[in-house]
């Protein structure tokens, strides 16, 4: 390979790589709060691709393109509530309440997309949102098209790392999530209302997958289709492990998801041939290694999917 | 007599919830099939019919319960000694794999092959349960995340084999290992459907999961699953118990993927399990763990599955109709957990007043 197709390639397998770590970072970093609080939700998938119909229709039918970020994140709320009521209300299990909510999702989106739609042979598009230059900082060489050449939900979502990290480590919120996480009886205790702040935490966790799933939609396909999450709402919940319920660890770890996922895209596409499977594949072995050896460490939230009730033990 | 009355009350009871869970999620879906303009009782007859409405239909009906019914009683094992296994998808990929591998690469006799691809099935399965099992067991890592990540990477790996290794030399590039020898297949019982003996084997599984909650080891697996610490007192292994939870449940998933390809795909391809580990989640739950109510239950979603692609065709209802059904019916499995309390709430106001 020549030098100049050298640099090219590295160039389009790092923006590509930033752009498909987005609809990975964007739940995983919900899924901070959600996890740190005790909660794990595994209908993320579910959220993500109703976020991703809601992000569609709402930009499609008002022409806003922000309208749809708006009604995606409204509709990631609303339905992971439905995750909240089950798993703090009824005290459900979580696992059994988070694949009620991706079945749910799932199937509600594809169902609402055929109502609302009807049988098409091209799919409706929208203009997804454009890519800024920065005052034409993306003309800089190499450094540009890798870093300022994206559309601006990806430098939201990098602003949310910061964000999160913030909230989490700086404010009394977040350590009223950690202290119902860990200790939720001696978060009670000290008046911290347990069920009202998962309740939050589970909806703030929907606001990120809604986003996560608009992305998708309106930020990097420009249109909807059924299985446009594919997976990445569980593979948000493996890189919350994987980076040890951290944001700022949560961007590497979904950069190297993207990373892995790109690369075996782009080498195929030059005809390298050596078995892709092996690459997509290597994510989730690593995930395993890391739970293994957090979970010696005990990391883990210690109220992690216990529900909390005053009543018992 | 008085305790056949008893005992159907009792029945009577635990099926309950279950009825009513399925009747709310057919109302609630009606509505929503009346709000989007299109007839709910029609759609259901239509359903119906897909599924029941002929010996044919009846048969494929039959023949798509089978692996649901058998890995939800995998699942159901696991769910019993609260362990958290959602791997069904990898599991019965790993079974079928071991078994197209031993029935296509093993030079025996077919006498010897068959039951070998079957033993061969079992264990892997058991290898990837008793894995997961030993890393909870050991090192506690969570068996959610675990059998989740697995279901990937097992993906991933069958993906590999039909694509390189396992790949038919004369399939024209399609990714797809070659079929098994004709002989090695499992008989129709219906001549001309595709319903095959192994809706036996799914039947003696049922009987064997029915008498194995009356043994010992069904016992103790249900004693880990109630309390940790009242098992460690009572003497019994928790450790040796979650590795030994997961190896049997991670072999029922395997023996249905075995089945399914002696039955009925007589080879690999891509994405063998597609959504059956995700229903036998909610057919378990729904069954409420229990050997006969998974019966049931695995009808019911195997028909919804086998109607609702008729329903879609005659009536133009979205498939994806029977995806919001299924998880209706999680949602108000769950929520009898509400009325429970509330009843319980009453009595309490009773007692006291």
């Amino acid at each position: 390979m020549s030098n100049n197709l050298y640099i090219d390639f590295m160039i389009s397998l790092l923006a590509g790589t930033i752009r498909i770590s987005i609809p990975i970072l964007l739940p995983a970093l919900g899924q901070i709060y959600t996890q740190r609080s005790g909660i794990l939700n595994l209908g993320v998938e579910g959220i993500m691709i109703i976020g991703a119909l809601s992000g569609f229709v709402g930009a499609f039918f008002t022409g806003s393109l922000w309208f749809g970020v708006f009604s995606a994140v409204v509709a990631g709320l609303l339905f992971s509530l439905i995750m909240g009521f089950l798993s703090i209300t009824i005290k459900a299990n979580q696992v059994i309440a988070g694949t009620a909510l991706t079945i749910l999702g799932t199937s509600l989106a594809s169902f609402l997309y055929r109502v609302i739609f009807g049988i098409r042979k091209l799919p409706p598009i929208i203009d997804s949102f454009p890519s800024l230059n920065f005052l034409g900082l993306s003309k800089i060489p190499v450094i540009g098209p890798i870093f300022f050449n994206h559309n601006i939900l990806v430098y939201l979502a990098l602003f949310l790392v910061f964000f999160t990290w913030f909230v989490l480590e700086k404010t009394t919120f977040g350590l009223k999530v950690k202290a119902v996480g860990e200790f939720p009886r001696a978060a009670d205790s000290k008046g911290i209302r347990v069920g009202l702040i998962r309740y939050i935490c589970v909806a703030i966790g929907g606001m990120y997958a809604g986003l996560g799933g608009a992305f998708m939609s309106i930020g990097y396909m420009d249109t909807y289709m059924d299985h446009m999450i594919a997976g990445r709402g569980f593979i948000a919940v493996s890189v919350v492990i994987f980076s040890r319920w951290d944001p700022k660890r949560a961007l590497f770890a979904a950069l190297l998801f993207g990373g892995a996922n790109v690369l075996q895209m782009r080498l195929q596409s030059i005809g390298v041939n050596i078995p892709n499977q092996f690459l997509l594949a290597l994510p989730y072995v690593l995930t395993i290694l890391v739970l293994v050896g957090v979970s010696k460490k005990v990391a883990f939230p210690s109220a992690f999917t216990i529900p909390y009730s005053r009543n018992s033990k | 007599m008085n305790i056949i009355i008893k005992r159907s009350k009792t029945m009577a009871k635990q099926i309950w919830p279950s009825v009513l869970a399925i009747f709310f999620a057919l109302l609630l879906s009606g509505f929503l099939l009346f709000a989007t303009g299109h007839n709910p009782l029609r759609a259901y007859a239509r359903l119906f019919d897909g599924a029941f409405g002929n010996l044919n239909r009846f048969a494929e009906t039959l023949v798509k319960t089978i692996p649901i019914l058998i890995i939800a009683l995998g699942t159901s094992v696991a769910f019993k000694c609260k362990l958290w296994n959602i791997g069904g998808n990898g599991q019965y990929t790993v079974g079928a794999i071991a078994a197209v591998a031993v029935a296509v690469y093993v030079p025996l006799p077919y006498f010897i092959r068959i039951p070998l691809s079957l033993v061969a099935s079992i264990v892997a399965g058991m290898i990837i349960g008793g894995g997961v099992g030993l890393l909870r067991a050991k090192m506690n890592a969570n068996e959610v995340i675990t059998t989740l990540m697995f279901n990937y990477i097992i993906m991933y790996f069958l993906s590999w084999l039909v694509n390189g290794p396992m790949m038919d030399p004369e399939g024209f590039g399609f990714p797809q290992t070659q079929l098994i020898p004709d002989q090695m297949k499992l008989q129709s019982i219906i001549p001309g459907t595709r319903l095959h003996f192994g809706l036996f084997l799914a039947l003696i599984i049922v009987v064997v999961a029915f008498i194995f909650w009356k043994t010992r080891t069904g016992f103790r697996i249900s004693l880990v699953g109630e309390s940790h610490e009242v098992a460690q007192a009572s003497g019994v292994s928790v450790q040796k118990h979650i590795v030994l939870t997961m190896m049997i449940s991670a072999a029922l998933p395997a023996i249905a993927g075995w089945i399914d390809v002696f039955g009925i795909h007589g080879r690999l391809q891509e994405n063998l399990p597609g959504e059956l580990g995700t229903i036998a989640i909610v057919v378990a739950l729904l069954g409420g763990l229990n050997p006969i109510g998974i019966v049931f239950a695995s009808l019911f979603f195997s028909a919804l599955v086998v109607g609702g692609s008729t329903m879609q065709r005659f009536e133009g209802v979205p498939y994806s109709l029977v995806g919001i059904i299924q998880g209706l019916v999680i949602v108000f499995v769950i929520c009898r957990v509400v009325y429970e309390e509330f009843k319980e709430k009453r009595r309490v106001k009773q007692l006291v007043h």
